[in-house]
């Protein structure tokens, strides 16, 4: 079964030291600044001169780079194509073939759509590479976080391989009995509806002992709670929190400004 | 004096009209291990549940009669109160995985981070759990890559570092081999000797026979036996009504038949009786 349900990759760096609020706040922080930078070119500076160093001090480069050639590039890239050449604004034509017409606007606009959102997910990327989960919840449990909350984020990732898992089971004894799955698209979306039933109702069941498991283990208990993992947050930590969110009030500042 | 102290109690499941609980009595003592038999749909886990305080307080339905532990009356204490002094560790370990932790290490921690123990503390009791349990080299695994029989370990564990004073046990051992159930009740043996109060309700009756220092026979809702294992594991009144029976007592019962058991002889409960018995016999 699965070992890995995160894409947390243990490693010892800066990156990976850093308290996890921190990263929180520069993932956010790179995104608000992408999204909200007046310059065009801020997205591609963020990730050239920022993230892509950043996965080199985090040492997750192999993966970081793996993301974004794999999925992030590949996503964008049709992003900007889709956008510029659908995107029905501008006069300036570059660019026309049939019904498909490419204007200098539509271009700016895919382009600065499709490097924000590079921008934004890879921050993201980074950030879940070097922080751990759990770390993560504790950290904002910590800070006042209801601790339902945490549990809910966190055991829902745990359990979707589980649930996967469970429907291959059940339409194993479902074929076993019978059940023909394979054929026409409507004879398959037929043959999911036997597996539905177990599946859901099986599972209102086991929210029933789940409950009863996690309330023995005293999850509602009023007392104070204390977290296995010590959570570094250093006055670096704290300070540059601050200044990221500076920087975000900073660069909504002069583009309110600038408008 | 007795830490659990149940008076009369019966108890219906909501929207149902058959009581699942029929007047039980029943006392233990302080370190005392209580065996609870029964076939299925008895109330060994309705039991559990009660003794854990999930019946009433989880489950609703209508209890009467009075349920006490270490002198405090379920009727008027808080579930998450209650749990402190009364583990309880069912029976399908998958759903006793919280979901909320990684490692099995984590997992163990779990309940005790909950409870507000401090880090230090918390370690010790861990590492001390995993060491009882036989667990140590799981420690860094994920809690849903674990065999049914791991996992019941696990969720032994997890109970047992919270330390409560009664440790309630829905067949601990269903899903584990037959060295696994030794080692297991072993610990718990070990336990009770340490003063820790337990009641398990179990199929394993050899196993309960070896171990428990009592053993209390539920039938439809009511305690039908109650006395030492030896007492009640081979009596006739369990005969026909879906009682696990020993294989050993079985044997003995149709070797009385032909002549090679003592006829004045008890039955046995275990491997070691047997042979002695069978031993005599022959003489």
């Amino acid at each position: 079964m699965h070992e890995r349900l995160s894409f947390y990759v243990k490693r010892d760096s800066f990156l990976h030291n850093l308290n996890p609020l921190t990263k929180l706040t520069l993932a956010f922080g790179l995104t608000f600044v992408s999204f909200f930078s007046p310059w065009i070119l801020t997205p591609i500076v963020i990730i050239v001169l920022i993230i892509t160093p950043l996965s080199f001090i985090g040492k997750v480069y192999r993966e970081y780079f793996n993301a974004a050639f794999q999925l992030i590039l590949p996503a964008t890239g049709f992003l900007f194509i889709m956008q510029a050449l659908f995107q029905p604004i501008g006069k300036t034509e570059i660019f026309r073939f049939w019904f498909l017409q490419i204007t200098s606007e539509s271009l700016l606009f895919a382009f600065t759509n499709a490097t924000r959102i590079f921008a934004m997910v890879s921050s993201f990327t980074l950030f879940l590479l070097t922080t751990h989960p759990s770390e993560l919840m504790s950290d904002l449990s910590r800070r006042g976080m209801p601790s339902q909350f945490a549990y809910v984020i966190i055991s829902t990732i745990q359990i979707i391989p589980q649930m996967q898992a469970k429907a291959q089971t059940i339409m194993a004894a479902q074929r076993s009995r019978g059940l023909d799955t394979e054929g026409s698209f409507i004879k398959r979306v037929g043959a999911l509806l036997p597996l539905v039933g177990p599946l859901v109702f099986g599972s209102l069941v086991e929210v029933e002992e789940r409950a009863i498991a996690i309330e023995a283990r005293g999850f509602t208990s009023t007392r104070a709670k204390s977290f296995l993992r010590e959570i570094p947050d250093s006055t670096f930590d704290k300070g540059f929190r601050w200044i990221l969110i500076l920087l975000v009030i900073a660069i909504i500042a002069v583009r309110i400004w600038l408008s | 004096m007795a830490i659990v102290n149940l008076k009369k109690v019966s108890y219906k499941y909501p929207l149902t009209d058959s009581l699942a609980l029929n007047k039980v009595d029943l006392q233990v003592k302080e370190g005392e291990f209580v065996a609870i038999i029964g076939p299925n749909g008895a109330g060994k886990s309705t039991l559990c549940y009660t003794l854990a305080g999930f019946v009433p307080h989880f489950f609703k339905g209508e209890l009467t009669g009075k349920v006490e532990i270490a002198n405090k009356d379920l009727a008027l204490s808080a579930l998450n109160e209650w749990v402190l002094n009364v583990g309880l560790v069912f029976q399908n370990p998958f759903n006793q995985i919280t979901g909320a932790k990684y490692t099995v290490y984590e997992e163990i921690a779990f309940g005790l981070e909950n409870l507000g123990v401090p880090r230090d503390e918390m370690k010790k009791r861990v590492d001390q759990g995993l060491t009882m349990t036989g667990i140590r080299d799981l420690a860094d695994r994920s809690p849903y890559s674990l065999s049914g029989g791991q996992q019941q370990r696990v969720a032994l564990t997890s109970i047992l570092v919270m330390q409560p004073k009664v440790l309630v046990l829905d067949e601990p051992t269903s899903q584990m081999d037959p060295i696994g159930t030794r080692e297991v009740f072993g610990v718990i043996r070990s336990l009770a000797e340490r003063g820790m109060t337990v009641i398990m309700a179990e199929h394993k009756v050899e196993w309960v026979a070896r171990f428990a220092d009592r053993v209390v026979a539920l039938y439809e809702g009511r305690v039908m036996m109650d006395g030492k294992p030896r007492e009640v594991l081979n009596s006739e009144r369990l005969l026909g009504k879906g009682f696990g029976i020993s294989r050993y007592t079985s044997t003995a019962r149709e070797a009385v038949k032909q002549g090679l058991w003592p006829k004045n002889r008890d039955l046995p409960v275990t491997l070691d009786e047997a042979v002695a018995g069978f031993k005599g016999g022959r003489k």
